[in-house]
């Protein structure tokens, strides 16, 4: 046994190292090394003309982003009404599937009979993946038989076309993202809403406080991280979820409803749009660093309170 | 008056909640019953429930688009095959994190935790070469591998095995108990509840995904469900046949909707620690 110790504790140095190497060796792999190449690759733009095949990319320097930032570029009008909807979309969810998954919580958070299918009804969205999501929106919005138009037209009016009237496409894609992520928000304000402690309310009721200064001087204050906390993943989560453009029009007409990440996804194998392509994932990951940084530093303090 | 308030304010609280839930679950009913009536059949036209008659006939021409036995298999094995590496990678490194003391340790976890603040989502196009590089194109090792290191993982056990008291790691220990066994006995066991959420949230993710799926695949023989539904999707756009793409959609989600009705608490729950994924 004592023969042994010195060669254990060789080992047991290495020990924590070894632990972590799967984790540590994957996350550089499919994380840290793509982002790097991502930013090289930015600058640079596949050889042109002839023999071009075997030929190294050409450094542009910042060339393809100003491209992109070219109104007047191919791929510049593509990107910017993609960035203009991303944003729209992002802010869209934020505005309106925040408060709607906070006054869902506020609904949910008490005993009640039928909690069950109160919260089925409202979360069972959540676990759709998007893409059967998008498909069974895409019968809603159909144009000849779709439910929406079915009740238009019930009300008298001739009914729209959801998914190929450029004006619509995008306000659809972002009716389906709400109806999919308010109960996700929800459930983060419902374990909010646990940890404000009962008797608060007890003795602001004692005080004569009513339900509406309640909600306003004790609940939304207490509520203020986690609202914080959705706010920006509900940010983060908006950039990446695109999937049911496949079933909601495409991105089209004209890019009138494309996102930023399903364009990247349409140009994936376009040789000549490489740089571009690369570009824009720089643009992707500065929007979605911001907001996790964000949340970072906002949990930090959460944590040191 | 603070009684009567109350009593108008939960009169309200009930009309919404009744609305919203309808509107919410309207889309579900739909699908059931678009999946049911005739395929020509619009909703205006006879009962706008069941229209003139219910019918097989579009889950018939859904399973005949698709197969979807095959599909099914394949995002099982995707989804399994994803957790149960997971399960070994997360296990190891949150424990070092957890309790040993080695250099260059939080800026090692500062590396890994990077994977939430770049995540592999976005990064589809450089994966797609890195894949490629590997000789890994249209594999199932190419589904799951940018998957087997979770930065979630790592970091939701790590903070539930800190809470494990070191008392029980020292006397298994003192037992002669070896690294392994400690991790397992001591570590795993009194962590289940966290491992469950991370294991929902982690099925549930993959079950769920498509563009990596479709792009780092091209066999039919490999693909999971969700692209089963792709080929539905693009299938019925050129004929709008709308009953074989709810009957198809509903064999895609009906396993997660099931799971939900049964295991509700755990799924909103798990769901709650998932923010950080």
């Amino acid at each position: 046994m004592r023969a042994q110790s010195p060669r254990r504790s060789h080992l047991s140095v290495l020990q924590p190292y070894l632990l972590i190497a799967p984790t540590l060796i994957l996350v550089l792999m499919f994380n840290v090394l793509p982002a790097i190449k991502t930013v090289y690759d930015s600058t640079h733009r596949p050889a042109r003309g002839l023999n071009a095949a075997g030929k190294a990319p050409d450094y542009v320097g910042l060339q393809n982003f100003r491209d992109l930032f070219d109104e007047a570029h191919y791929m510049g009008t593509r990107f910017q009404r993609t960035l203009r909807n991303t944003i729209v979309f992002a802010l869209a969810t934020v505005v309106i599937g925040v408060p709607l998954g906070l006054l869902l919580a506020l609904l949910l958070n008490h005993k009640q009979p039928l909690l069950g299918l109160w919260r089925f009804a409202v979360f069972y969205p959540s676990l759709l993946p998007l893409i059967g999501a998008a498909s069974i929106w895409s019968f809603i919005f159909s144009d000849s038989i779709g439910l929406a138009n079915a009740v238009l037209k019930s009300l008298g009016h001739p009914g729209l076309n959801w998914l190929g009237d450029r004006n619509l496409v995008l306000l659809s894609v972002i009716v389906v993202n709400i109806w999919k992520q308010a109960g996700y928000f929800m459930i983060f304000f419902l374990a909010g809403l646990q940890n404000i402690p009962r008797d608060i309310y007890e003795s602001a009721s004692l005080d004569g406080a009513s339900d509406r200064q309640q909600f306003t001087a004790l609940t939304l204050p207490l509520l203020r991280r986690t609202l914080l906390f959705v706010i920006v993943i509900s940010f983060i989560f908006a950039f990446q979820t695109v999937e049911q453009l496949q079933a909601l029009g495409e991105g089209g007409p004209n890019d009138s409803a494309n996102l930023l990440l399903y364009l990247i996804f349409q140009n994936i194998s376009e040789r000549r749009n490489w740089g571009y392509v690369n570009a824009m994932t720089i643009v992707l990951i500065g929007v979605v660093l911001t907001f996790t940084i964000a949340n970072f530093l906002l949990f930090e303090r959460d944590e040191s309170n | 008056m603070s009684n009567r308030s109350g009593g108008v304010l939960r009169y309200f609280a009930s009309v919404t909640k009744t609305v919203i839930a309808i509107v919410f679950l309207i889309p579900l009913i739909f699908t059931l019953l678009v999946s049911l009536r005739p395929e020509t059949e619009p909703v205006t036209k006879g009962n706008i429930f069941f229209g003139s008659e219910l019918t097989f006939e579009n889950f018939e021409r859904a399973i005949a688009i698709a197969p979807w036995s095959l599909h099914y298999i394949n995002s099982l094995i995707f989804v399994a095959g994803t957790l149960l590496v997971q399960l070994v990678t997360v296990t190891c490194a949150a424990y070092a994190f957890a309790r040993m003391r080695f250099l260059g340790r939080d800026l090692l976890l500062m590396v890994i935790l990077l994977q939430l603040m770049i995540p592999s989502g976005v990064l589809l196009v450089q994966n797609f070469r890195m894949i490629n590089t590997l000789g890994l194109f249209d594999t199932r090792i190419a589904l799951m591998i940018p998957y087997w290191g979770s930065a979630f993982g790592v970091l939701l056990l790590r903070q539930t095995f800190r809470e494990v008291p070191i008392e029980l790691e020292e006397a298994a220990r003192i037992d002669g108990a070896n690294l392994a066994q400690v991790i397992r006995h001591v570590y795993v066991t009194n962590a289940i509840p966290a491992y469950l959420a991370f294991a929902l949230v982690s099925v549930s993710t993959h079950w769920n995904e498509f563009l990596w799926p479709f792009i780092i695949t091209r066999s039919e023989a490999i693909r999971p469900l969700t692209l089963g539904l792709n080929k539905l999707i693009k299938t019925t756009d050129q004929g709008a046949f709308y009953g074989q793409l709810m009957a198809g959609t509903l064999i895609v989600i009906a396993p997660l909707v099931i799971l939900f009705l049964l295991f509700q608490r755990q799924f909103v729950e798990s769901f709650a620690r998932s923010g950080i994924r």
